[in-house]
C-alpha cells in the first residue's frame, strides 16, 4: 500500500519536473500573480470609480443611474456648507503641511544628531501619534485643548483642528527624513562649516538640499494624512468649523448632495495631475543631466 | 629657520568617560608635512578635528599663530579639511562644490571661476566643472575634495585618511602627488593615517599615537631606526623584538649571547628591549655563528624572501635575497650598529 | 555631524510631545476615578462607577467582542493579501516607487468615508453598479450590508476595513522586503535551499519587522474605529470606538476615558513589540 503511494507521489513529482510542464507552470504562475495583483488594485480603486460614477449621475438617488451629467461639478461651490468645509479642509491641510514640514525637518536634524540611545527614545516617542489609535489621539488632544479653554475660551475650531493636524503630521515628516539623513556622509555638515558656512547657513545650503527627497515624501504624507483625516478632526473642532470628512459623516444616512462626489473626484484627479507633472519634470531633468554627462564624456 | 604655526598644549578630550586624547602637546611648523599615525581609536582623528574646530578640547589650548583658538568655530579658522569619505555635496556639481567656500567668503564671481579652474588643473581634472559629483570615480572624488579645500588657500590643510578608500596603485600615485602639491603650494599639511607606509613616504614629521597618547615624534628615518618603545617598533615596519640585558657600555646580551652595540644611556645590568629589523639580519654559515637556527618557512615576496628562522624556540623574521630550504640550519649575524636598544616599559 | 550642538533642536519637540501625549494620559487616569460633567471639576466627585460599569456592562462586552472579531478578521485578510502584493512589488521590474504610490497614497486622496459609503452602495440591495450593469444585461447583487453574525462578524464592515487599511499593511512590508540584500537569497540558494525554503528561512524572517508594523497599523484603527461600522454596519453594530464616541458626546468623560485607556493598553503593548523589532522606526513609512 505505502509503496504504491510512494511510487504514485514519485510519478507526480517527476511529472512536474518535466521541462515542458515546469515551463507551463511557471508561465501560469506568472499570469496568476499579475491577475491577482491587478485584481487587488481594481478592488482598491473600485470605490473611487463608484464615487466618480455617482458624480456623473443626473439622479440624486444613490442607486439609480439615469443620465450622464457634469452639473454637480458646477454645484460644488453652490452649496454653502459643503464649499465652506472644502475650503476648511484645504486651508487646514496646506497650513498643517507647511508648518509640519518646516518643523519636522528641524526636529529630524536634531534627532539625527543625538546619541544612539537618545535617538531611539525620540524615535519611539515620535511613533506615538502614528501608532496610536485615532480615537485616542483625538480625545487626548481634545482634553488638553479643553484645559487651554480656561485661558483661550474661543480656541475650539480652526486653531484646535490645525494644532491637532500638526500633531499627527509631524511624525510622518520626521520619519521620512531620518533615513535620508543617515544616508548622508557624516562629515557633510562639518564640511560646510569648514568652508565658511555659519551653522544655520550650513543646514540651509547643504543639509536641506541633500535630504530634499525625504522632505518631499514627508510633505506628501503629511498632506495626504491631513486631507483624509476624520476622527481626530471630529473631536477637535468647534464653532461649526467642519472639514469635508465631518461634513460627510454628518450626512451619512441622509440624502447627500452629489456635489461632494464631484468634489472628491475632481480633487483626486487634480492631485494625480500634479503628481504626474512633478514626476515628468523630474525625469526630464534626469534625462537632461544624463545627456549632459554623456556629452561631457565625449 | 621655520616658524611655529600651530601648537597644542596639554590638550585633552573625553567622550562619555573615555579619554580619547590624553594631555597631548605638540607643535607644527610652517610648510611642514606632519602625519598623525596610529591604529584606529588612538585619538588621531579627534586631534585633527580639534585643530579643524569641529570639536572643542575639554582642557588645554590650541594656539594658532600665537593666539588661542579653542573657541574659534571652523568657519573662522584659516584651515580647510579633506574628509575621510570626501563629504562632497551631493546636490552640487563639481564647480559648485569647489566654489562653495569662495562663495561663502564673497569672492567676486570672475575670481571664483579662475581659482576653481586653477584648482581643477592642479588636481589634473581640468574641464570637470559641470560634472555631477555622483558620476565621478573614487579617485576623482578624492581629487575634487582636495581641490575644494586648497582653492581657499588655507594656512593649514587637514587630511583625514584621504586615501583609505582608494586601491593600492592609485593610493601610491596619490602619495607622490600629495607630497608634490604640498611642496608647490607651501601649505602646512596635517595628515591622519593608520598606514605606516603612507606616513613614511610623505611626511617630514611623524607623530605616532596610541590610546590618546603620543608615543614618539620624529622624522620618518628617526622613527624607523630609533623606535622609542615596543609599540612604535611593531607599528612602524616589521621587527624582531627580544628581551636583553645591558651588560656594560657597548655590550648587550640576548638569547644567552653577548653582542657589541653602540646605543648608550642605560645602566649596567639594566633590562632592555632589543629591536632588530628583518633586513638587518644576515645569514651566515652555522658553524661559528653566535645565533644558530632552523628555517621553518620561506615566502617569496617579489624583491626578497621572507624567512622564518627558529632560534632557541624563538621565531626570527629575516628578509634576504637568497632562498634557503625549510629545515635547513643557518647562522645569524647582526652588525653592532643595527642593534637598537629601548627602555623596557612597565 | 557636529553632534551636541544640533541635538538641542529636539527640545521643543520633546516639550510638545510630552504635553500632548503625557498630560492627557494623566488626565484620563484621573477622570476614570471621578464622576463629573465633562471637565467641570467644581461638581466632580470621587467615584468607582466607571470601573464598575467596565466589568459589569453587557454593552461593553459586546462592543469589545465586535471590535476584536472584526478587527482580527480584517487584519488577517490584509496580511494574506498585503504580503504577496508587497512581495510582488518588491520583486517587480517596474518603477516600484510609482506602484507603491498607486497602491498606498493615491487612494487616500479620495475621502475614506466617501469610499466606504461607496462600498456600502455596492453591497446594498439596490446599487448603482447593478443599475449600470443591468443596462448591458449583467446582474450583480450582493446585499450583505448590515449583515451581522452572532459572533459579531460583519462581512461588509470587514470589507470596508480591508479596503481602507490594506495600504498600511503593504507599505511597511514592502519597505523591509525591498531592503533585503539580494545576495542573501543567492547565498541561501547556493547553500542548497530551494526557492520555497529560501523564502521561509531567509526572506520571511527578515521581513518580520515589516509584518509586525503592518499588523499593528491595520489592527489598531480597525479595532478602534467607529465611522466604518456606522456606515457599513447600518448603525446596529456597536464597536468600542462607538461607545467612546457616544460617552464623550454625552459629556461622560469618565467612562469614555476608561474605555480609551483600554485601547491605550493594547497600543502600548504594540509599541513595545515594535520597539523590540524596529528600533529606528524605518518600517513606519
Amino acid at each position: 500500500m505505502s509503496t504504491r503511494v510512494l511510487t504514485l507521489s514519485r510519478k507526480i513529482v517527476l511529472f512536474f519536473r518535466k521541462p515542458k510542464v515546469e515551463k507551463t507552470l511557471k508561465v501560469a504562475g506568472a499570469v496568476l500573480k499579475w491577475v491577482f495583483f491587478v485584481f487587488i488594485i481594481f478592488l482598491l480603486y473600485l470605490p473611487i470609480f463608484i464615487i466618480a460614477l455617482q458624480s456623473f449621475n443626473n439622479s440624486q438617488l444613490m442607486y439609480d443611474f439615469t443620465t450622464f451629467t457634469f452639473k454637480w461639478y458646477g454645484m460644488i461651490f453652490q452649496e454653502r456648507s459643503l464649499s465652506q468645509s472644502i475650503i476648511n479642509s484645504l486651508v487646514i491641510a496646506v497650513t498643517a503641511t507647511i508648518i509640519s514640514t518646516v518643523l519636522g525637518t528641524v526636529f529630524a536634524i536634531g534627532i539625527h544628531s543625538l546619541t544612539k540611545k537618545k535617538r531611539q527614545k525620540m524615535v519611539l516617542l515620535n511613533q506615538v501619534p502614528i501608532l496610536n489609535a485615532d480615537i485616542v489621539t483625538g480625545i487626548s488632544l481634545m482634553l488638553v485643548f479643553k484645559l487651554l479653554m480656561y485661558i483661550f475660551p474661543d480656541i475650539f475650531g480652526f486653531t484646535t483642528m490645525l494644532l491637532a493636524h500638526i500633531f499627527f503630521c509631524l511624525p510622518y515628516v520626521v520619519l521620512s527624513i531620518l533615513p535620508k539623513l543617515s544616508e548622508l556622509d557624516e562629515n557633510l555638515y562639518d564640511a560646510a562649516l569648514d568652508l565658511y558656512c555659519k551653522p544655520t547657513t550650513g543646514i540651509l545650503k547643504v543639509i536641506i538640499p541633500s535630504i530634499s527627497s525625504g522632505i518631499f515624501t514627508g510633505m506628501l504624507m503629511a498632506f495626504t494624512m491631513s486631507i483624509d483625516d476624520f476622527v481626530i478632526s471630529y473631536f477637535n473642532t468647534g464653532q461649526g468649523f467642519d472639514n469635508v470628512s465631518i461634513w460627510i459623516y454628518a450626512s451619512i444616512g441622509r440624502q447627500m448632495s452629489p456635489a461632494v462626489y464631484a468634489y472628491n473626484t475632481a480633487f483626486s484627479f487634480l492631485m494625480i495631475l500634479v503628481l504626474v507633472i512633478i514626476s515628468v519634470k523630474g525625469s526630464l531633468k534626469k534625462r537632461k543631466n544624463l545627456l549632459k554627462f554623456k556629452q561631457n564624456k565625449i | 629657520m621655520s616658524k611655529k604655526l600651530i601648537e597644542l598644549r596639554n590638550v585633552t578630550k573625553t567622550y562619555d568617560d573615555i579619554t580619547v586624547v590624553d594631555n597631548i602637546s605638540l607643535y607644527i611648523n610652517e610648510n611642514e608635512f606632519i602625519t598623525l599615525l596610529g591604529p584606529s581609536g588612538c585619538g588621531k582623528t579627534t586631534t585633527l578635528r580639534m585643530i579643524g574646530g569641529f570639536e572643542k578640547p575639554d582642557s588645554g589650548e590650541i594656539i594658532l599663530n600665537g593666539v588661542v583658538v579653542n573657541e574659534l568655530p571652523p568657519y573662522e579658522r584659516p584651515i580647510n579639511t579633506v574628509f575621510q569619505r570626501y563629504a562632497l555635496f551631493p546636490h552640487l556639481n563639481v564647480f559648485d562644490n569647489i566654489a562653495f567656500g569662495l562663495k561663502n567668503q564673497k569672492v567676486p564671481k570672475q575670481e571664483i571661476a579662475e581659482r576653481v579652474e586653477t584648482a581643477l588643473k592642479l588636481v589634473s581634472l581640468p574641464n570637470f566643472g559641470a560634472r555631477k559629483v555622483a558620476n565621478l570615480s573614487g579617485g576623482q572624488q578624492q581629487r575634487i575634495a582636495i581641490a575644494r579645500a586648497i582653492v581657499n588657500r588655507p594656512k593649514i590643510l587637514l587630511l583625514d585618511e584621504p586615501l583609505a578608500a582608494l586601491d593600492l596603485k592609485l593610493r601610491q600615485n596619490m602619495q607622490y602627488e600629495l607630497k608634490e602639491m604640498q611642496r608647490k603650494l607651501g601649505i602646512t599639511f596635517i595628515y591622519v593615517t593608520h598606514d605606516q607606509e603612507e606616513a613614511l613616504t610623505m611626511s617630514d614629521t611623524i607623530v605616532v599615537m596610541r590610546d590618546g597618547l603620543i608615543q614618539q615624534i620624529g622624522t620618518p628615518t628617526g622613527i624607523y631606526n630609533e623606535p622609542r618603545n615596543r609599540f612604535v617598533a611593531r607599528f612602524i615596519g616589521e621587527s624582531n623584538i627580544l628581551e636583553g640585558t645591558y651588560v656594560r657600555q657597548n655590550v648587550v646580551s640576548f638569547m644567552g649571547v653577548e653582542f657589541d652595540c653602540v646605543d648608550i644611556g642605560f645602566a649596567d645590568g639594566e633590562k632592555v628591549d632589543v629591536v632588530i629589523r628583518p633586513e638587518d639580519l644576515d645569514l651566515i654559515d652555522p658553524v661559528g655563528a653566535k645565533l644558530v637556527g632552523v628555517v621553518s618557512s620561506s615566502i617569496f615576496k617579489g624583491v626578497h624572501f621572507e624567512l622564518c628562522v627558529i632560534v632557541q624556540e624563538k621565531e626570527f623574521v629575516i628578509h634576504t635575497y637568497e632562498n634557503k630550504n625549510v629545515g635547513q640550519a643557518v647562522g645569524l649575524r647582526v652588525d653592532s650598529y643595527e642593534i637598537h636598544l629601548m627602555k623596557v616599559e612597565n | 555631524m557636529n553632534i551636541k550642538k544640533l541635538g538641542k533642536l529636539v527640545l521643543p519637540y520633546l516639550v510638545w510631545m510630552s504635553v500632548l501625549v503625557g498630560l492627557p494620559l494623566l488626565m484620563m487616569v484621573v477622570l476614570t476615578f471621578l464622576k463629573s460633567n465633562a471637565l467641570d471639576l467644581g461638581t466632580a466627585e470621587f467615584s468607582f462607577d466607571s470601573w464598575r460599569i467596565l466589568f459589569s456592562d453587557v454593552t461593553v462586552r459586546i462592543a469589545l467582542k465586535n471590535s476584536f472579531v472584526n478587527g482580527i478578521i480584517a487584519t488577517i485578510i490584509c496580511f494574506v493579501i498585503g504580503y504577496p502584493i508587497a512581495y510582488i512589488v518588491a520583486n517587480s521590474n517596474f518603477s516600484n516607487k510609482l506602484i507603491i504610490l498607486v497602491l498606498t497614497i493615491i487612494p487616500m486622496w479620495s475621502n475614506s468615508l466617501l469610499r466606504n459609503n461607496a462600498i456600502a452602495n455596492i453591497l446594498s440591495e439596490r446599487s448603482i453598479v447593478n443599475d449600470v450593469l443591468s443596462n448591458i444585461g449583467l446582474n450583480f447583487i450582493w446585499p450583505i450590508r448590515g449583515v451581522v453574525y452572532e459572533s459579531g462578524f460583519s462581512p461588509a464592515v470587514v470589507i470596508g476595513l480591508v479596503l481602507t487599511y490594506l495600504p498600511f499593511m503593504i507599505l511597511p512590508i514592502y519597505t523591509v522586503l525591498e531592503k533585503i540584500d539580494k545576495s542573501l537569497l543567492e547565498a541561501s540558494m547556493d547553500l542548497g535551499s530551494n526557492k520555497i525554503k529560501t523564502f521561509f528561512k531567509v526572506t520571511f524572517p527578515l521581513s518580520i519587522k515589516g509584518v509586525t508594523t503592518g499588523i499593528i497599523m491595520v489592527f489598531l484603527p480597525s479595532f478602534s474605529g467607529f465611522a466604518i461600522p456606522k456606515i457599513l454596519g447600518s448603525g446596529s453594530l456597536v464597536f468600542i470606538g462607538t461607545l467612546i464616541d457616544s460617552r464623550f458626546m454625552n459629556r461622560n468623560y469618565n467612562f469614555g476615558s476608561l474605555l480609551s485607556l483600554v485601547i491605550l493598553l493594547i497600543i502600548f503593548g504594540s509599541m513595545a513589540l515594535i520597539f523590540k523589532v524596529d528600533k529606528e522606526g524605518e518600517t513606519l513609512i
